[in-house]
């Protein structure tokens, strides 16, 4: 199956001892690597102020990992964060089809602009039709 | 073609000098021109989308952010994922 990418943020709860929450990290790259992923970047972000309450905690501890795989590794890692409870909320998004469209457009712009570039410098007779056009 | 980036410019502010409908200016902003929206726009960019919304928590209308359609389809969705992860408030006093 085709290779994607996702980034799977979650929040654990800011109470639980920072050895539980490398513990933590250590079993979702674990389990990621299980099911046949491969962990791209991992990033512990800490501790951050939330932006409303979840659970009545006004901060959490935000752990971001980006993921390459077939998906499969998404469906259980999230099966397991749903039922654990020091993690507060999770998120999971598909990111290299967003991207591939970034890049996409970035071409398409940067094409452009050399196709322009080379339109104004090259042919001087035509710089007596230019202002009309402008 | 950096003429032709002034003309548009020019083009919009004489649409904003109609402002005043009737005797009542209208209440909000002017237009910004030409926001700038990055290709990849990502989700966890707390600080650029705080941009796009202001104290209320509210995600700014394209009327008055004045940045493209696509753009701003691809914008809401971005808040709402932040949203939805507490970076950003879904309503704020």
């Amino acid at each position: 199956m085709a290779n994607r990418t996702y980034e799977v943020m979650y929040i654990v709860n800011p109470e639980t001892s920072g050895d539980k929450i490398e513990k933590l990290n250590d079993a979702v790259g674990k389990l990621i690597k299980k099911e046949g992923g491969e962990v791209v970047r991992m990033d512990d972000i800490g501790l951050r102020n939330l932006a409303y309450p979840i659970q009545k905690k006004t901060e959490g501890h935000y752990v971001l990992f980006e993921i390459e795989g077939s998906g499969q590794e998404i469906a259980e890692l999230e099966r397991r964060m749903r039922v654990n409870d020091m993690i507060m909320r999770y998120i999971t998004v598909r990111v290299d089809e967003d991207r591939k469209k970034a890049d996409k457009v970035r071409a398409k712009r940067e094409a452009r602009q050399v196709k322009r570039a080379s339109f104004r410098n090259a042919p001087t007779a035509e710089s007596t039709e230019a202002p009309a056009e402008a | 073609m950096a003429e032709k980036d002034m003309e548009i410019m020019n083009d919009r502010d004489m649409n904003l000098d109609e402002d005043v409908i009737g005797d009542r200016p209208r209440r909000y902003q002017r237009r910004r021109p030409r926001q700038v929206v990055p290709d990849y726009l990502d989700w966890k960019d707390v600080d650029l989308l705080r941009q796009f919304v202001p104290e209320r928590g509210k995600i700014m209308p394209r009327r008055i952010s004045g940045i493209p359609a696509k753009d701003q389809r691809r914008l809401a969705k971005a808040i709402k994922r932040a949203r939805s992860m507490a970076m950003l408030p879904f309503v704020a006093d």
